[in-house]
């Protein structure tokens, strides 16, 4: 079996570039193994050889990642790799969210086998676990060999193909996403043997992880209400006759935002509703009950709010992905204040 | 649904008035209608001008 | 008096079209043009055909609505309120017949991309119990002017009609195995077995996401419309009690007649646990009635059966998912433990999405994996009970596992299993 090419990615600090100060430095290739890279080396043993060492400044890649990653991609690729080794960036934000960027570019890109490695509070997990297989490591580089001793062993059964045992037992972050198998018992015996086991304070393996949403900081308004510009959005299927925007009636990707400048409300005659998860008939009828935008507008004249912004959001909510909610809400967060908005009332049924 | 809006981290959440008509009712005259909706929206108002730090469920009508 | 059910089960290894309606051995002779003409008696109903289909054929039954397991009382009402009398079930002897199985399909349906398909050869046979099964197939088409209700009413009367009509072959036969099932008042446990843990089961047999026809009984016929929670012996579902309704995907009619969960229950009944009881619920359109409907639930199993711990499942989609977690959530807040057997509701394969509730205390859920998951389905030489799809549906399909009947049984049939990487 002929030894393997691996190409290692650093960043700035651990390619012995510098430290901060050398956060933007550029792409750059170097021959053979530097720094974590020779530990990687180690550990590959007789397999392989770390045939360069790619660097980069972490900044650099924050404030461009895509230029970055294409740079990165295309010195990677001059090397041939057989397997990309990226980090392992610990606690570091920046390098964690690059080393993922990287493999996730490196897999889908070049169709190369990539492996990276970080503290599971790193940012760079959340956003790149379902791509690339990220091994867990500890917050700091104390025991770097050991902890690059994993990565390598990962590494080698993705380049060989080899079958990968459940996350727990690899060390990778659990990438969320489901594949079926059979199990040897039907899920009524393995319920009841669950059950027995709840009831006996003996331990259990629950089938399905309990969801774990972020906990979202409360914003508070800042201003008084006869100060502030109130926007309307809704998630019930509101859209103007034609459904110009071909907002999906299920499993949504899109969104609309439509201008209510100069109206004191909805007309009916004017809007559909292209939900599929609950009967329409009412909110068809009178939009009103679905968006209040009638109310707002007398609130705003009565100067109960300073102003309703002039556009409404609108998309359907049902069987949309949690990664697209929360695409399409931090897209119409974003509109809404660069158009100077102080607070939103959602409306859903 | 309010568990599932308490469930996935809304921090203000006021009930509204049911799934095919949140801020409506299709058993009232339009302007009862009107009126309902007003005390919905004027709740929504409420909560937004309250502190809270924690997902917040701004009572039932 | 106690309820004292005798399953008398009979294995069938061959089925064949004969004269008359027989079972030798192991081979179940059937009087097909007998058996037509007697359904072909309903009025709702214009014409009829059954054919014969066996495993390892390369054959796919198409337009799929509902499987039936054959039983017959030796003496009683069988689906009573629905074929039979309403009576009572699951007491005295039933015949059973196993590796045989009717299935019914909808000949009426537009859009027929909503109805499952049974394989009879390839990796989708494996999954499917009724792709190892010899299966008796039904169809019908609807006399003129017949609505959708009345249809399926017919259909489904014509399917328990040749549950009991197969199964009485095996009147004479010695049975291959016997199981009796015979369970006490949970009143009435004896003191050396008061230290096992009491368990009951909340069954939710009909979720009015889609409401119930008239003709459309569920529950020793009845429609079960705003049902609140009451409470069955096990030996009722066992022995005909519960239909499913003319809806259901990842459902049949033959999973409840073998229900996996009260079979497991009574299994360890007396060993690691005591079986107090079954809770019947149905799940609402509206939240009010949810609510109620869970704490009345809750009740039954914390004051009434006095419950240690419930295992809990579903019938349907997101809403009886939410109803079912509410239940439990009621229950758990009496300090009575659960399990949950959920599908997998993600659209998108993803683990976050798996659940769409979250309430204290759901620790412990079992799943049965997810009807979304896409199936590749191989290439057939025959269809089956979907003249009319036969080009569509014989070629390579590219579905899901809700389409395969049998593959996914909500009150956990099944093996299949999503897990988490």
């Amino acid at each position: 079996m002929n030894s393997l090419r691996v190409v290692c990615y650093l960043n700035q600090f651990f390619g012995q570039l510098g430290g901060e100060d050398k956060a933007g430095v550029g792409p750059q290739a170097v021959k053979g193994a530097v720094g974590p890279a020779r530990a990687v080396e180690q550990a590959l043993g007789g397999a392989g050889t770390v045939v360069a060492t790619v660097r980069c400044g972490d900044n650099y890649v924050a404030e461009q990642t895509d230029k970055a990653v294409a740079e990165l991609l295309a010195l990677v690729a001059a090397e041939r790799p057989d397997l990309v080794v990226a980090g392992p960036a610990f606690l570091a934000g920046r390098y964690g969210v690059a080393c993922g960027a990287l493999c996730a570019a490196v897999q889908a890109e070049l169709g190369i086998p990539a492996i990276t490695g970080m503290h599971g509070e790193n940012p760079g997990v959340d956003l790149y676990r379902r791509q690339v297989y990220i091994v867990e490591t500890g917050a700091e580089a104390g025991r770097m060999l050991a902890e690059v001793g994993r990565l390598v062993a990962l590494g080698l059964k993705l380049v060989r193909g080899e079958p990968l045992g459940p996350p727990a037992a690899e060390g990778y972050f659990a990438r969320g996403v489901t594949r079926h198998v059979l199990a040897e018992r039907n899920a009524a015996e393995r319920a009841v043997a669950m059950l027995t086991a709840k009831l006996a304070g003996r331990p259990f393996a629950s089938e399905v992880p309990l969801p774990d949403f972020p906990r979202i900081p409360a914003p508070r308004l800042l201003k008084t209400l006869e100060g502030a510009t109130i926007a309307l959005v809704t998630d019930g299927g509101l859209v103007p006759q034609g459904n110009p925007d071909g907002i999906e009636p299920l499993n949504a990707t899109r969104y609309g935002g439509y201008s209510i400048e100069g109206k004191a409300g909805l007309d009916a005659g004017q809007y559909d509703n292209v939900h599929r998860g609950y009967d329409t008939t009412y909110v068809k009828q009178d939009p009103h009950r679905l968006v209040p935008v009638d109310v707002a507008r007398e609130l705003e004249e009565q100067g109960a709010i300073g102003k309703l912004h002039e556009t409404v959001y609108s998309t359907t909510g049902v069987a949309t992905t949690l990664a697209h909610s929360a695409r399409m809400g931090r897209e119409i967060a974003d509109k809404l204040r660069q158009a100077g908005v102080d607070a939103v009332i959602l409306t859903s049924t | 649904m309010t568990p599932v809006a308490v469930m996935v981290g809304a921090n203000r959440i006021v009930p509204a008035a049911g799934i095919i008509h949140p801020l409506g009712n299709t058993e009232l005259s339009p302007d009862e209608e009107k009126a309902l909706r007003r005390r919905i929206v004027e709740k929504a108002l409420q909560a937004l001008r309250t502190e809270v730090v924690e997902p917040t469920v701004f009572g039932g009508e | 008096m106690r309820l004292r059910l005798e399953l008398r089960r009979s294995q069938v290894n061959a089925l064949t079209a004969a004269s008359a309606t027989r079972l030798a051995g192991q081979r179940l002779d059937v009087d097909v043009d007998g058996l037509r003409a007697v359904l072909e008696g309903d009025p709702r109903l214009a014409r009829l055909r059954i054919d014969l289909v066996h495993p390892g054929e390369r054959c796919r039954i198409g337009r799929v609505f509902d499987v039936v397991a054959p039983r017959a009382k030796l003496d009683g009402s069988d689906f009573p309120g629905v074929l039979g009398p309403v009576a009572r079930a699951g007491d005295g002897v039933t015949l059973a017949l196993d590796g045989v199985s009717i299935v019914l399909t909808d000949q009426q349906a537009e859009h027929a991309a909503m109805l499952a398909v049974i394989d009879m050869a390839g990796p989708t046979a494996a999954l499917s119990t009724f792709g190892r099964t010899h299966n008796v197939v039904i169809s019908a088409w609807p006399a003129a002017g017949m609505g959708r209700a009345e249809y399926l009413a017919a259909v489904r009367l014509a399917g328990l009609k040749t549950a009991v009509h197969l199964a009485q072959a095996a009147r004479e036969a010695e049975p291959d195995a016997v199981q009796v099932f015979e369970l006490p008042s949970p009143a009435r446990v004896p003191a050396e077995l008061a230290h096992l843990p009491r368990v009951a089961y909340v069954f939710q047999i009909h979720s009015h996401q889609r409401p119930t026809g008239v003709d459309e009984g569920i529950l020793y016929g009845d429609p079960v419309r705003r049902m609140v929670p009451t409470i069955l012996h096990p030996n009722e579902i066992l022995d005909g009690a519960v239909l499913r309704g003319f809806m259901g995907r990842n459902a049949t009619t033959w999973a409840i007649q073998n229900h996996p969960v009260i079979r497991a229950l009574y299994a360890e009944h007396g060993r690691t646990l005591w079986f107090t009881g079954v809770v019947v619920t149905v799940a609402h359109a509206t939240e009010p009635e949810r609510v109620r409907s869970a704490f009345m639930a809750a009740d039954l199993v914390a004051h009434v059966l006095g419950a240690d711990g419930a295992l809990l499942t579903k019938i349907g989609g997101g809403a009886p998912h939410v109803d079912m977690a509410q239940a439990a959530a009621q229950c758990e807040a009496l300090g009575v433990k659960t399990t949950l057997i959920v599908e997998d509701m993600s659209t998108d394969g993803s683990a976050e999405g798996m659940l769409l509730f979250d309430f204290p205390g759901m620790d412990a859920l079992v799943n049965v994996g997810s009807g979304q998951h896409r199936l590749p389905f191989p290439a057939m030489e025959r269809v089956v009970g979907a003249d009319d799809l036969a080009m569509k549906l014989g070629g390579e399909m590219n579905a899901t596992y809700g389409t395969l009947c049998g593959a996914i049984e909500q009150i956990g049939a099944t093996n299949v299993m999503a897990v988490v990487e």
